[in-house]
Parts: C-alpha cells; structure tokens; sequence
C-alpha cells in the first residue's frame, strides 16, 4: 500500500468487497426485521439466504470475469491493508464455502419459528464475516480479532433458544470453553509477538527460517507458545484432545446452528491452522518440526478417538458431533503432509464436508423438528415415511463414510493419496482402517433409516420448499464433487500451493 | 458403445423415477420398465460381441477420456478376452433375474427395480473399467444397491447378513485403495495397461501390493478362510439377489485376481500361487463338507459356491493357458448353475416358503417338469459330462496338473481338488434324493403345482447355456484364446527374469 | 529500568491464577472472572513486549486494547448466558449442568 494515499486501491477494495457486502447485507436484515409483521417472520431468513446467494456470486464473478484475487500475485503484492490480510485463492475459496454454507444454514432454519428472528439471521452473517477474516487474515492481530468475531456470535447462536435448558447449557459449555482456548491461544500469540517483534505471520516465517532469528535460550518459551496456538486453533477445528466441548455443544445448540458450526466454522478454524503452519511462522513447515510432530500425534489420536466414540452414540446429533472430530483428522492429514497438494486436498475435503454435513444436519433439523427429539430411533423406517429426506441422508452418509460416487469418497482419496505422496503411507494406513470404524456407524443409521421400521410410518415429514431447494443444493453439490471432482480440485490444489510462499 | 450399454440401466432407472411426476406410476409399468432395460443391455452386449475381434489380444473398443486431470485419472473402458464374458454373464444373469423377481417382489417395487438396474450398470462397469480409480468407483459402487437388496428385500436375518456383507467386502477394499494409490503414484497414472508397462517403478514393493488387493478380491470370491459372509449373505439375499451374487459378484473377485494381480505383480504371483492354491483347495473340500451339514437348501448351494470358486481359483493360480482358460469359463459356468439353482429354490420357496430339506420329499410326483429341470441342472454343477461344469472343472483339473507355478508336485493339487469334484456329486444327489425323491407324504407338497410358462422360460433359457457350453465349449474358449495367451506368455517372461 | 523479565513473570502468575481458576473454581461467574484474568496476563505480556520490542510501533498497545474490547464483549455474552441458565434453573455451578450427558 502507498502509505500517501489515504483512499485504499481497487485491489484493495476489493479484497474485503465481500465482508463489506456482509455488513450492508447484516444491517439490512436487521432494519427489514423492524418492518416485518409477525405473519412474515420468515421473510428476514429469506432476505438472508437471497443476500448472501447475491455476495457469493459477486465473490465468484469477481474470480470468473476478473480473475480476482490474481492467482500469479507475488507474496507481497497480495498481502493488502498493511499486510492484515492476504487476498488469494485460499480465501477466495473460504469465502465460496462461508458463503454456501450460511445460505443453506439460513434456507433450513427459515421455517424453525424459533429461529425467525433478525438477530439470529445478522448474527449468522456476523460470524461469517469472521470466518471471512479469518481466512484472509494474515497478521496475528488480524486473526485473533476475526476468530473472537467468530466464536462470540457462535457463542450467542449455540445459546440461542433461551427458554430451551439445553441450548442454553450448551452455549454457556461452548463459551466456557471456547474462552478458555482463546485466552490460552492469545498468550501464545503475545509471547510470539514478543519473540520476533512481528506480528504478520508471513515476515514472522521469514524470521523464523533464518538461523539465529531466535535465541538458542529462548526455543523452549517459542515452543511453549507453539502449544498454546495449537491449542487454540485445535479448539476451533475441534482436534483431540481440545474437542470437549463438541459433543455437548452440538447436542444443545439448535440444529441449523450445529450445521453451520460443524461446517463453516471448522472450516474457518483450518483455514488459520493450514495458513500459519504451513507459511512457517511457528517453525519452518517440514518433517523435523517439533509442531509437526505435535500435529501427527493429534491428528492419529482426533482419528481414531472421534471414530470410535462414534458408535456408541444414541443421539444422532451427538453422534454426527464425533464424526465432525473424525472428520477433522482426515482433513488434519491434508495438513501434515506439508504439500500444496495435501493442503489443496484439505481444502477439497473440507469443500465436500460442507455441502455433505449441512444435508445431514438438515434433514436432522426436519426430523427433529417433527419428532420433537434427536434420538437415534427417530429414524427408524424413514424411508417410508419421508422418502426424499431419508435418500438426502442416505448421499451425505455414503459420503461421509467415503463411498463412492460420492464427493466423501473423491476427498478421502486426495487426502490420502497426498499423504501416501509425501511419504506418510502409514498415516494413510491409519486414515483407512479408521474410515472403516466410521463406516459401521454411518451405515447403522443407513440400517435404522431403511431396514427398520417404525410405528408411526404413516405420519409423514412436512418439508417446507426452502428446506427442499437447500437439501437439493447440497445433494448436488455432493454427487457433482464426487462425479465431476477434476475442476474444483484443480482450484484447490492451485490454491494450496499458496499456503506455501517459501518452499519451493 | 461400452459405455453406452454400462449406463443404460440408468436410462430405465431414470424412466422409473420419471413416472411418478407423470402419474403413471405402478408396479406392474415398472416392472415392464426394468425388464425391458435389461433385455436391452443384453442385447447391447451381443452387438459388443459382434463388434469384438477374438483374433486380438488386446483391449477393444476402447472408450478414453481425460477425468481428473491434475492426478491423471482417466475414464478408460475397454473389453478384451478376459472380460468379454464377464459382461456377457453380467447381462444374462441381470436380465435372468430381473425377470424372475416379476412375482417376487410384494413391496418397495420401485426401489428395487431401480436398485436392480443400479447393480447391473456397477457390475458391468468393474468388468469394463481399465483406470483402477475408475474401476476402485465402480466396484465400490456395486455394494451400495446389493446391500439395500439383502437388506429391505431379505430373509428374517436380513439386517445382520447386509452389514456383514457390506462391512467385509469395505475392510478388504480399503486396503486395496492404498495399493492402488502406492502404485498410482508410482508412475503418475491408474491405467492397468501403462501400469504393467511400468512394472519396474513398484516391483519392489509388489508382494505387499499383491496382498492388498489379493485380500480385497479374496474376500468376494470368496477364497477359505474369508467366506464366512457368504453363507449369511446368500440365503438371507431375495431370490434375485443370490442369483446375481452367486452369478455376477463372486466373479467380481476371480476376474480381478485376473485383471490386475496377475499381469501387475506377476513375480509375487508366482510367489504365492502355492500357497492360494492350498487355500482354494481347503476351500473346495472345506466347501464341499459343510454343505452335506446344512439343513436350508439356499444354504446348502451356497456352501456349494465356496467349493466351486475354489476350483476358479486354482485355475487361476496354476497360472497357464488351461488354468487360466478353465477358470474363466468356469466363472461363467458357476454363475449359471447355481444361479438356476437359487432360482429354482425361490421359485419353491415362493409356493411353499420354507427351505428346509425335511420339509420337502417326493416332489416329483407333484412337479415333474421342475424336477426334470432341477436335476439337469444339479447334474451340471456337480460337473456332468456333457454339461458345462465338467468342461471347466476338466480344463483346470488339466491347467492343475501341468502347472509349474504349483511346484515340483502339482498332481497333488489335482487329486485333492478331484476329490472335491466326488463330495459333489455325493452332496447335491443327497439333497437332489432328499427333496424330489421319496414318497409324497406332506400334504402341503402334494398341493404344489409345477411350473408356469414364465418361470419355465427362465429355467430354460439358463439351461440353453448350460447344455450349450457342455457340449460346444469351444467357441468360448476362442473368445478368450488370445488374451490369455498373451497373459501367460508375460507372466513367464517376467518370471524368467527373476532372480 | 525493570528489566522485561519481571513483568513477563508478573503476567505468567497472573495467567496461571487465572488457569488454576477455570479448573478450581465451581461457579460460572468465578470461572468467567478467571478467563478475565487470563486476558489481563496476555494484556500485561502485550504492552511489556510494546514498551520493550518495539517502542517505536505501537502494535502492542493497539493490540492490547482489542483484548480489551474483547474481554469486555465476552463479559458480556457470558453474563447474559449465565443469567438465562439462572433463569430457568437457579443454579450456575458448573457440575449442575448436566442435561447433556455422554
């Protein structure tokens, strides 16, 4: 940035084009909200999901007719603000899942009378932003500010039915915790901060891979803070042994808020974690890192822990809570393999998990909400009383378990065919005797789903037109990412070798 | 045109699914539907046997495109000797037992047609796929519908018997999945043909890689000890599903074995070919005996198929021309005969609803044309001269004999597996006398009536194939000459350069 | 001048008061100030490395007033959580909120 100029560059302006478009779009929700008569409540989560529909085809137009963010950008030039923020494919590609992600939240909490309100809709967007940010976000400050915009609006999600005992449980768990971390994580970032005198990760990385940089004397404090962010950051992806609070958090909050929490806030979560790790700022991104190490430990254990927790869960939503910690290791895999291929495949893999776990918490919100609860019998014999939702189901549990022609199964295997790239075969071993644990529990809901039947098979599920287009939408994207993966991995994978300004 | 007649099944399925929107939905149009589409396929893959060349060796009709094109995946179809066969059972036996599950078949009609047709798209695209992702998607593909057709369609232990299926054939392709990727790597693509060109870049590893896709294909044949979900699976299966199972599936697994372990890794084939063959032989005695200790007919020919896939899998593994040929036409050979013995099972189960043997005795009496039929066909799997099990059982008893693969003694191999061949003969005449013979004492039985004119069709026209290879194999045989004397002329040059 | 050390051993007792807090104490308020006292650590950490790394910047100080800010927004969603669990089951102790369940 020319410092003279006080009016930012196009480039720069539209760089946050998208989070300026959230904001306009938040307080719009929030005025049509004091107009609306209580007959067309739902009309606010419709302007919501049309709103951000609209910034995610702005965000995407930008990259289709403009080629915005340029991919051949050197580092400096696309680092933009002072270097708070680093516009490039990687974020791009964030903000398309941020995006799809709030638009099918808000299609399928539309018609959950509870959830009509103008303040759940702008605080959903309000987290988005942060999500945004912290995919873009490129200096310490930057980071930390956009993942507390992100945690305190989720906080105030997860909590939201005030008069339900378990959401409100679950949201004072959630920000007990997740306070807890980033308190934890913020001390880390102060100490590096003290370390190197920097706070842009990428000048941090430069400084850490020269030899000298850091005192002999002073490793020990730099690895300390290392723990503290790996801890913060695993807390956001919700890695063992940071992942208390999933369960309980997922099981109380209101389903649509589960979806997105599980989805676009993980995703935000790798976001920082592939970008600060990879980029180095915590030590140069190779085999011989302490940090490296740390992360294969917790990626074996976030494997295997959230796998077999999984099967003895009763509660659907639970029980697609520690498949979400499952999940977080496949894609932890993409990380520790330290490429721009296994990080594009992290990216794939977290694409795919979007589209595939709001289908399933959707049809868990459609479910419930005629049920009443989220018990796992809930589903026994629903292919016969709501065919088209037990078939949504069935695609995002096939894809979930990795069964093609899924997109689940196309992720897997870029995730795995990076680690078996970058010498990791054992890790990859690992990832498929634990794909086969996943299986036998997604297939036992498949089981209660269609092999079971139920005594009330005759009432069947009502499902309102926006819950149907948002089920669609995500059914499609999980066939056409498993069918047609070639020019989305293309992307990632063009993407990832971003993550990696100084190898290579 | 491969992949034109893989994905018609699809078109009926999407037929299917349209006739709701239209309000012409019933069980019988779609019934019509599904067995119109699969009369089709199997016409469509007699016009692919017309346009096959035997003379070549090599892989026809290909069908290629650039899929994934950053990891080099390819859409890659195309048939040769090995598998044109395959898809020729594939689409008799759909099309077979499409049309027998016409009355079957009381509820959730629509889901199982289109899961029938689902299948046979799968099945005909592992036979066909030359990339081994491609392949890897199809073969995955193919349990999906075959787990909902045990699981919704099945008998009282459906549920137990579907997962079982579902769950052992995953653990064994998982493993397969990270050889495929270890080799992928390895030379930068998945298609078999430049993978065997390029041998040399995981030979080192070749044994391990053997393994994972041996256990893989092992686990479908199904190769002693890793049966033990066929038996549930088989009987729990509707009349249908067993067919396609025993007929189609199974073979999934010998033709893979053919397909990729023998040209990929031939020096470890050689290497472990004593050692499969024991298992198949254990497999075909193993077999043999525990179907004279089953009481449930549908049991008792499953166990049966543990034995004979033996026998496919010795002819296999003596890995030479008349083993290898004897083996294919035995697969074939398998899936018609025992697929028309499930038929004809569920066609009695159907009248009378139970398979116990000590339920049945003197059936003739009732139903003399069907025990006609019957015996034909039990006579044919327990390899009858002049019927088409004794072609391939003789063929690979013969590949058996002269194998060297198998060592300095191979002729123990043979006289272990004839035996096979007597406790055959022994168990199915025992259950053949049991059921048909006798006096005609239960009431129930006497009331039965014989066959109609569809079941009649169905019975007969797996009994022109049966009678046709018994008494002229040799057309078949030259369908798959030259490729697999060009399999076996690599393997030996590949085992002559071996240290 | 007071050599950087010490503040640095200030702000690690703080921290770690506040840590042995979240862990010690029962009640969700207490929890909560202890989370605050975490915040103050990381805020002493911040303007001790300002004064000490980069006084020409000030990153530090700009940096330790967002924490402020923060710290001040968490307060006031974690109160206004605390308040609605009060609300509707007189309690906020920690172990009492237990309706979901492993």
């Amino acid at each position: 940035m020319n410092p003279q100029s006080l009016l930012p560059s196009v480039p720069e302006f539209l760089a946050i084009l998208p989070e300026i478009s959230l904001v306009i779009l938040i307080v719009a929700v929030l005025a049509y909200d004091r107009i609306l008569k209580p007959a067309e409540r739902r009309r606010v989560g419709l302007l919501a999901a049309w709103g951000s529909i609209v910034i995610l085809l702005i965000t995407v137009g930008l990259w289709v007719l403009f080629r915005e963010p340029e991919p051949n950008r050197s580092l400096v030039e696309s680092l933009m603000w002072g270097g708070m923020i680093r516009n490039d494919l990687i974020t791009l590609i964030f903000r398309v899942m941020f995006l799809v992600a709030v638009a099918i939240v808000s299609l399928i909490s539309l018609d959950v009378p509870a959830l009509q309100r103008g303040e759940y809709f702008a605080l959903l967007l309000s987290a988005t932003i942060g999500f945004s940010l912290m995919a873009a976000g490129s200096d310490m400050i930057m980071l930390f500010l956009a993942i507390e915009t992100a945690s305190i609006s989720l906080y105030i999600l997860t909590g939201f039915l005030t008069d339900d005992r378990r959401s409100t449980e679950a949201g004072i768990k959630y920000f007990v915790y997740g306070a807890f971390a980033s308190a934890i994580m913020l001390y880390g970032l102060s100490l590096v901060y003290g370390i190197t005198a920097q706070t842009n990760i990428y000048v941090i990385a430069s400084l850490v891979a020269q030899s000298g940089a850091i005192p002999p004397e002073i490793n020990g404090l730099f690895l300390l803070a290392t723990v503290m962010i790996v801890a913060g950051f695993g807390f956001k992806i919700s890695a063992v042994p940071f992942h208390f609070w999933t369960p309980d958090a997922y099981e109380g909050a209101p389903a649509p808020v589960t979806a997105f929490v599980s989805t676009a806030s993980k995703a935000a979560g790798f976001a920082v974690t592939i970008r600060v790790f990879a980029a180095g700022a915590l030590g140069a991104p190779n085999f011989d890192s302490e940090w490296w190490a740390m992360l294969v430990a917790i990626t074996i254990v976030t494997m295997t822990l959230g796998n077999i927790l999984a099967i003895f869960q009763s509660n659907i939503k639970r029980m697609l809570a520690y498949s979400s910690i499952a999940q977080a290791g496949y894609t932890l895999i993409g990380l520790v393999a330290l490429t721009p291929d296994g990080s594009g495949a992290a990216m794939f893999y977290l694409l795919m998990y979007v589209f595939t776990n709001v289908a399933a918490f959707g049809v868990v919100v459609l479910v419930s909400r005629e049920t009443g609860s989220d018990d796992m019998q809930d589903f026994y014999g629903l292919s016969r009383r709501a065919p088209y939702l037990a078939l949504a189901m069935l695609f995002a549990l096939l894809s979930l378990g990795g069964i093609p022609p899924t997109a689940g199964f196309i992720g897997k295997f870029f995730i795995f065919k990076a680690a078996v790239d970058a010498g990791l075969w054992w890790l990859a071993l690992i990832g498929v005797l634990n794909a086969f644990i996943g299986l036998y529990y997604y297939l036992s809901v498949v089981k209660y789903m269609y092999l079971y039947r139920s005594d009330d098979e005759e009432e069947r599920i009502p499902v309102s037109r926006a819950a149907s287009v948002a089920l669609a939408l995500s059914v499609l994207g999980i066939i056409y990412l498993g069918i047609a993966a070639g020019p989305a991995f293309e992307w990632t994978r063009q993407a990832g070798a971003a993550f990696f300004p100084f190898s290579g | 045109m491969l992949t034109f007649m893989t994905f018609f099944p699809l078109i009926g399925v999407a037929l299917i699914l349209l006739l709701k929107p239209f309000n012409r939905e019933s069980d019988e149009l779609i019934k019509r539907i599904a067995t119109g589409t699969s009369i089709v396929t199997f016409i469509l893959s007699l016009v692919v046997l017309g346009m096959y060349n035997r003379a070549d060796p090599g892989l026809q009709l290909v069908g290629r495109a650039v899929w994934i094109d950053v990891l080099n995946i390819q859409y890659y179809m195309a048939v040769d000797g090995l598998s044109i066969l395959m898809v020729l059972l594939t689409t008799l036996i759909s099309m077979l037992a499409t049309a027998g599950s016409w009355t079957g078949i009381e509820h959730q009609v629509k889901q199982y047609f289109v899961f029938m047709l689902l299948l046979e798209a799968g099945m005909l695209g592992v036979f066909l796929a030359q990339d081994l992702f491609l392949f890897y998607i199809f073969w995955e593909f193919t349990l999906v519908p075959m787990y909902f057709l045990i699981g919704i369609w099945g008998g009282a232990r459906r549920v137990y018997a579907s997962i079982k299926f579902f769950l052992y054939t995953m653990a064994g392709s998982l493993l397969m999945l990270l050889a495929i990727l270890y080799m992928g790597l390895s030379n930068d693509t998945f298609a078999v043909p430049e993978l065997v060109a390029g041998r040399s870049a995981f030979a080192a590893a070749q044994n391990w890689l053997f393994l994972g896709f041996a256990i893989a294909f092992a686990i479908k044949v199904p190769l002693f000890p890793f049966h033990s979900w066929l038996p549930d699976a088989h009987t729990e299966a509707p009349t249908a599903g067993s067919i396609i199972l025993a007929g189609v599936l199974l073979k999934m697994g010998t033709y893979g074995f053919m397909r990729f372990n023998l040209p990929l890794f031939p020096e470890a084939s050689v290497t472990f070919a004593p050692t499969i063959a024991v298992l198949a032989i254990i497999g075909i005695i193993y077999g043999a005996i525990v179907s004279f200790a089953q009481t449930d007919v549908k049991r008792l020919v499953a166990y049966s198929s543990v034995s004979h896939l033996g026998f496919v899998m010795l002819g296999i593994f003596s890995l030479n021309n008349l083993g290898l040929q004897g083996a294919i036409l035995q697969g074939v050979n398998h899936g018609l005969s025992t697929g028309a013995l499930f038929y004809l099972v569920g066609v009695i189960y159907e009248k009378r609803h139970t398979r116990e043997m000590s339920d049945f005795g003197g059936i003739w009496r009732a139903m003399p044309i069907f025990s006609a039929l019957t015996l034909i066909i039990t006579l044919s799997s327990m390899g009858l001269p002049g019927l088409n099990g004794f072609v391939g059982e003789f063929t690979i008893l013969m590949g058996s004999m002269g194998s060297e693969a198998l060592g300095p003694y191979p002729w123990i191999y043979t006289a272990f597996a004839t035996s096979g061949v007597i406790l055959a003969a022994i168990y199915l005449l025992w259950m053949f006398q049991r059921v048909f013979m006798g006096p005609l004492d239960n009431p129930e039985n006497q009331a039965l009536r014989d066959v109609n004119w569809g079941q009649l069709a169905i019975i007969l026209s797996f009994l022109v194939f049966i009678v046709w290879i018994g008494i002229a194999p040799s057309g078949y045989f030259a369908l798959m000459d030259e490729t697999v004397a060009a399999l076996v002329r690599s393997i030996g040059s590949a085992v002559v350069a071996m240290p | 001048m007071i050599p950087l050390s010490w503040y640095l051993i200030v702000s690690a007792a703080l921290f770690c008061i506040g840590l042995f807090g979240v862990f010690a104490r029962r009640n969700a308020v207490a929890i909560l100030m202890a989370i605050e006292l975490m915040l103050n650590a990381v805020n002493i950490n911040l303007l001790a490395f300002w004064r000490y790394r980069t006084p020409t910047e000030p990153i530090g100080l700009a940096w330790s007033i967002f924490v402020l800010a923060l710290a001040a927004a968490e307060a006031a969603v974690g109160l206004a959580l605390v308040i609605s669990i009060y609300r509707e089951r007189d309690t906020v102790i920690a172990e009492e909120l237990d309706t979901l369940k492993y």
